[in-house]
């Protein structure tokens, strides 16, 4: 096992370095310049040259490349060119916010999801399944700053219930729980409105095999046979798919978060685009690599979890 | 099924009273000002480098400058004592003495302000590599401590204000020369000043949390924190207000957003100076508009008073000259053509365009920009001139109409409210873009250079409103740039809130919140 995750996590490395050149490129492909950005539209041209230098960024290209991957395989990101504040600072602060929310959702998703699919699969082309088909539709349907304003109009304009501005203290266990409800329930729809699907299709097929027919002929319980024998088995899209929504959701709760006025990766990485602030994107495109590892490392040990067969190869 | 009912409700009633425990264990027990910033984050507190809206604001209640604008005012006649409490100049008006007030203290334990605070701010305002707005201070020749609490500074040549370059407005403010040695970069993120209120702490993407500064000169603040949060989006931040969970809130230069936001109880909308003018510059160097008469069907194309309609009578006015009416100097006797679509498509046929003519333009994608870029569209196709817009991301867009990517350029900004300052920057020669002493002549103008220089030297105050109204007037008639509409500032406010002025105008962009600002 420490084998096989080692392995992988080495394996990660060329991609990560991949990732890295790409993003190098790309952020010193589209116009705009940092120091412009930083110094504002009445900065002259020697202010601009010197804020430059400063920043490192009248070096050459290669010379800013080098540094950049040395430091980053040493794990030193580097500041903010705006802030000057240390990346793995800002990052810090904020990740908690995004992890609470990826977690969070994931689990609404999987808690909604799951059982929803399979009460769909067992009432196929019932009522129940029809309303689970066009509920999931639905889901799917409605954007997040749509469905977050209308869940703060309700619960927190209405009823009083939430506040609006997320964004709790770390260290307040009540408050972070608090702030987390309704931006999951916004971001958790969606994810069980797939999941739900996904289920609903892997069940149906798992429920038509032999060793189901053979598992009733033989007497099992049919709630056994729907828990143990199914859903083991029609497992491992559901993990696939939930393994690729948690990267999803990592790179794709910018929306939730602006809506719900939350901290997290995704507001802070949308300012540095804005900003140009290429040390801090290039840092944070390292750790959502990281991340988006970690997640499909997770998900290969599930499948070796759910199948014996995946652990024995 | 039953259990896993029962323990999904009892899941519920602990989440339940957990948010119900947290909810009674919130109490106020300071006055907290909560303010909504339509923005991601803070950007750079040092203000020398604070240039953005968001930046620039909360910078006004961390410092102070040697003078100030009196609060909720920005006409330089209103200037008053600051960080100085007098001062004198010669009589040709290029050495200027100014005294500090005694006691002044800096946040955080670092001391008393001195003269060498002074001189060190006012140099490293002047300096390229530490501010952004050095290009401000090139007239000053030198900057001394005379004793502890006495600065000189020596002109080369006479500007227009003095006084309007050390006020609390960019680079006028003063830092603790010991913090910024202490903290180096981080002092970007860790400012020190002299102002009603101390930084406490930034959490990144969330909020700035400000506390009063008990030691403040003009006494303790009445408002114990503030709480400086960072909503970009404008319908969570209106529910955040609506909500009562913020006290005031950047609004919308929009009318329904004044309108509605009127009708939320117990709530002010404050509208105030400077106005913002939006201008379109075309470059007279390049075709098609090194061509006066397709200059001039631009201007007649433009119908000003449709675009106030577009925006709201009540947070924006016509543009009249190619300087923000209230300015010194402003003028608006200067022969601005009016709108006329025939006479626009006539001086396109004189120019060899019968059928018509197409342009292609670069602009922004920030929505309030190419809003008012579309209705402008729709008003030039109707005098034949087809606008062909290739939007782009707003960096983008600054940097491309900086190397001339674009024969014409819509720029909407304000400044400080002297006439010299708007027409040096957008059209003197020396601000061409693409030159080394670029800062924003989009138009490559430079006919009027000679009032402009003029103007700024001059100590003769009507003389220089004279050259300053010819140079309008050559502008103009030159059509070098087209006035739009000039937007003004909004906020919304609870109506328990007090600034302790009244507020007209505020050159931060933001209500300054000062000592005498109170939560009722």
């Amino acid at each position: 096992m420490t084998g096989f995750v080692l392995r992988r996590l080495l394996a990660a490395v060329p991609t990560l370095i991949a990732v890295l050149t790409l993003v190098f490129i790309i952020v010193r492909i589209v116009p705009g310049d940092p120091a412009l950005v930083i110094l504002g539209d009445q900065a002259t041209p020697e202010a601009i040259a010197a804020l430059r230098t400063r920043l490192g960024l009248d070096r050459s290209l290669w010379a800013q490349y080098f540094s950049f991957i040395t430091s980053a395989l040493m794990g030193d990101f580097g500041v903010s060119m705006v802030t000057g504040r240390s990346i793995t600072a800002e990052v810090a602060a904020v990740l908690p916010h995004t992890l609470d929310l990826t977690i969070a959702s994931m689990i609404f998703g999987v808690v909604v999801g799951v059982p929803v699919g399979i009460w769909a699969a067992l009432n196929r082309n019932g009522v129940v399944d029809v309303a689970a088909r066009v509920l999931s539709l639905l889901g799917l349907s409605f954007p997040v700053f749509v469905s977050g304003i209308f869940l703060l109009l309700a619960f927190s304009l209405h009823w009083r219930w939430f506040p609006v501005i997320g964004g709790a203290d770390l260290s307040d266990y009540g408050d972070r729980l608090h702030k987390l409800v309704l931006p999951t329930i916004a971001l958790g729809l969606i994810m069980a409105a797939y999941i739900t699907r996904v289920t609903r299709s892997a069940m149906l097929q798992s429920l038509g095999e032999d060793y189901i027919r053979t598992a009733r002929a033989k007497g099992v319980p049919w709630r056994r046979v729907v828990w143990v024998h199914g859903l083991r088995n029609a497992s491992i899209p559901i993990v696939t798919v939930v393994g690729l929504y948690v990267g999803i959701l990592l790179g794709n709760s910018v929306l939730t978060e602006i809506v719900f006025n939350r901290p997290g990766l995704g507001k802070i990485i949308v300012g540095a685009l804005n900003q140009r602030d290429y040390t801090m994107l290039q840092g944070l495109m390292v750790i959502y690599c990281f991340l988006i590892v970690v997640v499909n490392l997770i998900t290969d040990l599930l499948y070796g979890v759910i199948d014996p067969r995946v652990k024995a190869e | 099924m039953r259990g896993f009912r029962a323990a999904l409700l009892g899941s519920a009633m602990a989440i339940a009273s957990a948010i119900g425990l947290h909810g009674a264990a919130q109490t106020q027990t300071a006055p907290t000002l909560r303010v909504g910033m339509a923005a991601q984050d803070v950007g750079r507190l040092d203000p020398h480098f604070a240039v953005s809206t968001i930046d620039r604001v909360v910078v006004a209640w961390m410092f102070n400058g040697l003078v100030r604008f009196k609060p909720g005012s920005i006409n330089p006649a209103e200037i008053e004592p600051d960080l100085a409490e007098r001062w004198e100049s010669s009589a040709d008006g290029k050495t200027w003495t100014f005294h500090l007030r005694r006691g002044v203290q800096f946040h955080g334990g670092f001391g008393e302000l001195t003269a060498e605070d002074v001189v060190f701010s006012l140099r490293k305002s002047g300096t390229a590599a530490t501010s952004a707005f050095a290009a401000d201070y090139r007239a000053i020749e030198s900057i001394e401590a005379v004793d502890s609490h006495t600065v000189r500074i020596v002109l080369r040549e006479n500007i227009p204000s003095v006084l309007g370059i050390l006020t609390n407005y960019s680079g006028g403010y003063i830092v603790s020369k010991r913090a910024v040695e202490q903290r180096g970069d981080t002092f970007v993120r860790n400012p020190i000043g002299t102002g009603p209120f101390a930084l406490d702490r930034v959490t990144p993407n969330q909020s700035a949390e400000l506390v009063a500064h008990a030691q403040y000169f003009r006494g303790a603040p009445q408002i114990g924190r503030i709480s400086y949060r960072f909503i970009p989006s404008d319908a969570s931040r209106d529910l955040a207000f609506q909500n009562r969970e913020l006290d005031l809130n950047y609004g919308r230069a929009d009318q329904t957003w004044v309108n509605r936001t009127r009708a939320v109880p117990n709530t002010v909308v404050d509208v105030f100076e400077p106005g913002e003018l939006a201008i379109i510059s075309l470059n007279t160097r390049q075709p098609p508009f090194n061509d006066i008469r397709i200059r001039q069907a631009m201007a007649h194309a433009v119908n000003r008073s449709e675009l106030v309609r577009f925006r709201g009578q009540d947070v924006a006015r016509e543009g009249q000259s190619v300087v923000p009416r209230g300015y010194l100097g402003f003028s608006n006797d200067n022969g601005l053509l009016p709108a006329d679509p025939a006479r626009a498509r006539a001086l396109l046929a004189e120019a060899g365009h019968p059928n018509g003519i197409t342009i292609r333009a670069i602009h922004t994608q920030l929505p309030e920009m190419l809003n008012m870029m579309q209705v402008v569209q729709q008003q030039l196709r109707r005098a034949g001139i087809t606008l062909d817009l290739q939007v782009v991301e707003h960096a983008t867009f600054h940097q491309q109409i900086r190397q001339d990517l674009s024969p014409m350029v819509y720029y909407s900004a304000a400044r400080f409210p002297v006439a010299d300052i708007y027409l040096t920057q957008f059209f003197h020669g020396r601000s061409r873009v693409r030159t080394p002493t670029a800062v924003t002549n989009f138009s490559h103008c430079d006919q009027a250079d000679s009032q402009i220089d003029a103007a700024r030297v001059s100590t003769d105050v009507e003389e220089q409103k004279r050259l300053w109204a010819e140079a309008q007037r050559i502008l103009v008639q030159n059509v070098c740039g087209v006035p739009l509409i000039e937007t003004l500032l909004v906020f919304a406010r609870r109506d328990n809130l007090d600034y302790g002025y009244e507020l007209r105008g505020s050159m931060s962009l933001g209500p300054l919140i000062t000592e005498a600002t109170r939560l009722r």
